[in-house]
């Protein structure tokens, strides 16, 4: 299957500063892709270059397997940063720019206005928008004639709990169509709410991807005692979701890839006949796992 | 093309700002017009006090030579520069609003951003052209006593003139507003150079003592207002003799043309290099 964005060995760097460092990466369709780092990370460099605002020093990319231009952007719903409209237009005015631009009819601009709850708010100048309804156009904007691809920046930056939970179902949404998504964040939480892949970049490089589930999975580290320790250290051993197993004192530390809950280990290890004197569960804060990923990286090279 | 300009006029037909500043246009440039004849009319009376013999009342009003007249007052920079502002306003609020980000986002290419600026200006000059000619018809019609069509149409080579004058005076203010991105600046920038900076160059080398050729008539300002140059005014023929323009010549308006392009050139390669 041809990828929707192929990257490879993008380099931009803004004097000494090397915004992006030779990143690759490779979103495929339907995937719910998240860019996922720090501010200053070079998320919004890499959106900007793939969009043709900014051009890459060096390496390449392709969309759809094909070299980029105006064609392949028409294709492609796109946020990125603040939400950019002409604030003495209405919603609907600047919405049909939009669609002008993409050589597509009004008939779509209803219905991303209704997806965007702001149908009734269409014939309003842009200026007299609140923050979170100048965000919730710009996503109509990109919603607009159902793309292959969406791109969203930092989609949710600045808006209220309920603003947030709203674009997070929209997201959902329109992925569960299985338009390809790629979300650029710093919030490990949004990352883990609404993609399937990751790549987790810093100071514009990157250091992993893959899958959400393997990439940020908690793996959580569950303590367990038993009179017969031989029997459980071979039970945890052939556990099909376990990651690592470290004895301590008598006492196992077992890391599991897949959420796991301690009623689960407490049904099999019965079935199996052991007994288990001590069984603990202790977990580790998302936050916590994704600042470790990349203070690990940054030990590495240094 | 056409979608191009249809996206334009989706940007300006609900602008206040663009219809305000269109308004007071026309308003300069109709009043300008009509006081024209009063004010020439109340220097002869000055120049009449110190003179033996009285110079006549001027009448500017007539065919043929309304077309020269007229626009040779429509293309004064005071009035010029109100067309050129609106310009330059709807290319800076592109950066202002970073709407021009968006636009490329959206499937626009660099290029197309500006052709589209480029044909709104072919557009708005045509239509002021259109509209001027009309207007002239009319008050040379009721200023003009029994014209025949030779008379009326002679001196027609003024329309196209104030168009390739409207014209390239519009790209002078595409190329201030691309350049520098921002609306205040721009604008004060480019008044500054119109009717000081230019003018200061311009006196500077009409000096015999720097130049002996007429090199400060091809400053880009001078050479774009000296397609209409000159006023058809019987004293000012008498003063002038045969020097005093009767037409527009084809070489006026290729050396605005000349500076239009170079100015989109330097325009498209700034644009071409620069992220946006």
């Amino acid at each position: 299957m041809t990828n929707v964005l192929s990257i490879s060995g993008i380099s931009k760097h803004y004097g000494k500063i090397h915004a992006v460092n030779d990143l690759s990466l490779e979103v495929q369709p339907g995937q719910v892709f998240g860019i996922l780092g720090p501010n200053g990370s070079g998320k919004t460099t890499t959106l900007s270059i793939v969009l043709e605002l900014v051009r890459a020093d060096s390496g390449t990319f392709q969309w759809f397997g094909e070299h980029p231009g105006k064609e392949s952007r028409k294709r492609i719903g796109s946020v990125i940063e603040s939400p950019n409209f002409f604030p003495y237009l209405t919603a609907a005015l600047n919405l049909k720019i939009v669609a002008d631009i993409k050589e597509m009819d009004y008939d779509d601009i209803d219905r991303v206005l209704k997806v965007t709850g702001l149908y009734e708010r269409r014939n309003t100048r842009f200026r007299t928008f609140s923050f979170g309804m100048k965000q919730r156009l710009a996503i109509a904007s990109a919603l607009l004639g159902n793309p292959e691809v969406l791109i969203l920046d930092e989609p949710t930056n600045g808006l209220d709990p309920q603003g947030i939970a709203h674009i997070r179902e929209i997201i959902l949404q329109v992925a569960s169509q299985g338009t390809t998504i790629i979300i650029a964040s710093h919030l490990l939480d949004e990352v883990q709410k609404v993609c399937s892949h990751v790549a987790v970049l810093n100071k514009g490089t990157k250091l992993f991807d893959g899958k959400v589930s393997e990439v940020l999975s908690v793996s959580d580290c569950f303590e367990l005692g038993a009179s017969d320790p031989v029997a459980l250290e071979k039970w945890l051993h052939t556990h099909t979701d376990i990651e690592s197993v470290e004895k301590k004192n008598g006492i196992f530390q077992a890391f599991f890839k897949a959420r796991i809950t301690p009623a689960d280990i407490n049904n099999g290890c019965f079935r199996d006949g052991i007994t288990l004197t001590h069984l603990s569960e202790r977990k580790r804060s998302l936050e916590q796992h994704f600042l470790e990923l990349l203070e690990e990286k940054n030990d590495q090279t240094p | 093309m056409i979608r191009l300009l249809k996206i334009e006029f989706k940007k300006i037909m609900t602008y206040k700002v663009f219809w305000i500043l269109i308004g007071l246009y026309f308003l300069f440039l109709i009043l300008g017009i009509l006081m024209a004849e009063f004010m020439i009319n109340s220097i002869v009376n000055d120049m009449n006090r110190h003179l033996p013999i009285p110079i006549p009342h001027v009448t500017i009003y007539f065919f043929p030579w309304i077309w020269q007249n007229i626009t040779y007052f429509a293309t004064f920079r005071y009035v010029l520069i109100f067309p050129a502002i609106i310009i330059i306003i709807l290319i800076t609020n592109e950066f202002t609003y970073r709407t021009i980000r968006q636009n490329v986002i959206n499937g626009l290419n660099k290029s197309e951003i500006l052709i589209s600026k480029l044909l709104l200006i072919v557009l708005i000059s045509l239509v002021i052209t259109v509209l001027l000619f009309f207007g002239i018809l009319v008050l040379g019609f009721s200023h003009t006593a029994n014209p025949d069509a030779g008379m009326i149409f002679d001196k027609i080579s003024f329309i196209p003139g104030f168009f390739f004058t409207m014209l390239t005076f519009l790209i002078f203010a595409f190329f201030f507003g691309f350049l520098i991105r921002n609306t205040g600046l721009s604008i004060a920038l480019f008044t500054l150079y119109v009717f000081i900076v230019e003018p200061i160059v311009y006196y500077f080398l009409k000096s015999p003592l720097v130049f002996k050729n007429g090199i400060s008539t091809y400053l880009p300002v001078n050479s774009i207002l000296r397609i209409t140059e000159y006023p058809a005014i019987p004293v000012l023929k008498q003063i002038m003799g045969v020097n005093l323009q009767d037409s527009v010549t084809a070489g006026s308006c290729l050396i605005a043309l000349l500076y239009a392009a170079l100015m989109v050139g330097i325009v498209w390669w700034i644009m071409a290099k620069k992220d946006l």
